[in-house]
């Protein structure tokens, strides 16, 4: 199990308030700005920007990048790694 | 004549989707808690997540009124609410002074006053006119008169109604402004369809509504307002009441010997709603509800004076078969 993904998941429920939805439910390639995924809007995008600063520190300085790095817990997973290194 | 077609609320009192709650209803006692619907039944999932305690409420009722009138798309909005979106502006504010770098933006969007007409327009894609109108005490008198102007220049259906929400830091404050009353601090929201025709739904009419500040002589206003509209003391059934009249703490005698009339029915509403600025909007769904369940009760005088120098009045009348 990876455990930065599992802490995404977690992190993403307490952010965005998701009632009603678990770790278990969020798979490492659910698509979050789907409706066929979580179905997230533009004010949850703000609040993911504001996620990956509160909890990992990190900055999205590109908002070119958000599409990519906002599209699963895989991408973000991803992003963080290579931002941390 | 304007006439209530629908209406709905989220309080302490049994009254949503419960015609006749007016019969049943007790004054507040101590722990007595807000009685609230399965908003899932009202309000997606995706928007519900977000949203604070008066927007659920506000949004709940507003369905549930057009759901009642059968109406899909209202001509317009108006809402009026005294203080707004506490618990947001709590929440946003609190991150301001504990959050470091970019602060969460959901609280701040959804912290101005006019997210619940907005939230309401939002789940319905409504995009008619717009309001939320915020004068304290008289708020919700100032949106009644907004849709009655409205109906007035020609509009048919106007979804109109008030909200407040409690948040702890009130009690804080009211304490230390020695601010005593036997019932508590609370939230609460009520809905109505306003139209421009009776119909088979007609719950009661709206014969007129004022909405006045700085008042010096709130009895004077009342006997003139009355006289406007052509209604002697004589001719009430039933007033309802908030605050003071005169200054007294018995507003049952206030009134009584204001309109020199012994034995006419006075009720402190508050008793029944809970304090917040727009319980006046709980006062009016109390008095159709009555109207519509008692039909020898033709007029009611809702008198809002919960601030002395504010004072909202609304003359309630029932409407014939």
């Amino acid at each position: 199990m990876d455990d930065l993904k599992e802490e995404l998941k977690r992190q993403l429920i307490e952010q965005l308030n998701l009632e009603e939805i678990t770790p278990a439910d969020i798979d490492d390639n659910t698509l979050l700005f789907s409706d066929k995924g979580l179905g997230l809007d533009s004010i949850d995008a703000l609040e993911l920007i504001v996620l990956l600063e509160k909890y990992h520190g990190i900055q999205v300085t590109k908002p070119e990048e958000g599409k990519e790095v906002f599209r699963s817990v895989n991408s973000m997973a991803e992003y963080i790694r290579k931002r941390q290194n | 004549m304007y006439y209530i077609s629908a209406a709905s609320t989220i309080s302490h009192q049994p009254a949503f989707r419960n015609a006749g709650f007016s019969g049943v209803i007790e004054p507040l006692h101590a722990g007595s808690a807000l009685i609230n619907p399965d908003y899932k039944e009202y309000i997606e999932p995706g928007l519900l997540r977000r949203m604070s305690k008066i927007l659920r409420m506000s949004v709940a009722c507003s369905g549930d009124c057009l759901k009642q009138g059968g109406i899909e798309q209202p001509d317009a909005i108006v809402v009026g609410t005294g203080l707004g979106c506490l618990l947001d502006t709590e929440k946003f504010l609190n991150n301001a002074l504990t959050v470091k770098g970019l602060l969460p933006p959901t609280s701040f969007i959804q912290s101005t006053h006019n997210t619940m007409a907005g939230q309401i327009s939002l789940s319905l894609g409504n995009h008619g006119y717009n309001m939320t109108h915020t004068q304290n005490s008289i708020s919700f008198e100032n949106a009644l008169l907004d849709a009655m102007l409205l109906i007035d220049e020609g509009e048919k259906h106007i979804l109109v109604g008030a909200a407040d929400e409690h948040i702890a830091l009130l009690d804080e404050i009211s304490a230390q402004l020695n601010i005593q009353s036997d019932c508590g601090l609370t939230s609460g929201a009520s809905f109505f369809i306003l139209s421009a025709e009776k119909s088979d739904q007609t719950l009661a009419g709206i014969k007129d509504a004022e909405a006045l500040g700085l008042v010096k002589n709130i009895p004077e206003q009342i006997t003139a307002f009355l006289d406007r509209n052509n209604v002697n003391p004589d001719d009430l059934d039933l007033i309802l009441y908030a605050g003071s009249v005169a200054g007294t703490e018995d507003g049952e005698k206030d009134f009584q010997s204001l309109l020199k009339m012994k034995n006419l029915p006075v009720l402190d509403y508050m008793k029944y709603s809970g304090i917040y600025p727009t319980a006046s909007a709980f006062a009016l769904h109390m008095a159709a509800d009555q109207m519509q369940h008692t039909r020898s009760i033709k007029n009611i005088l809702i008198c809002n004076s919960l601030i002395q120098h504010n004072l909202g009045l609304i003359l309630v009348q029932s409407v014939e078969a």
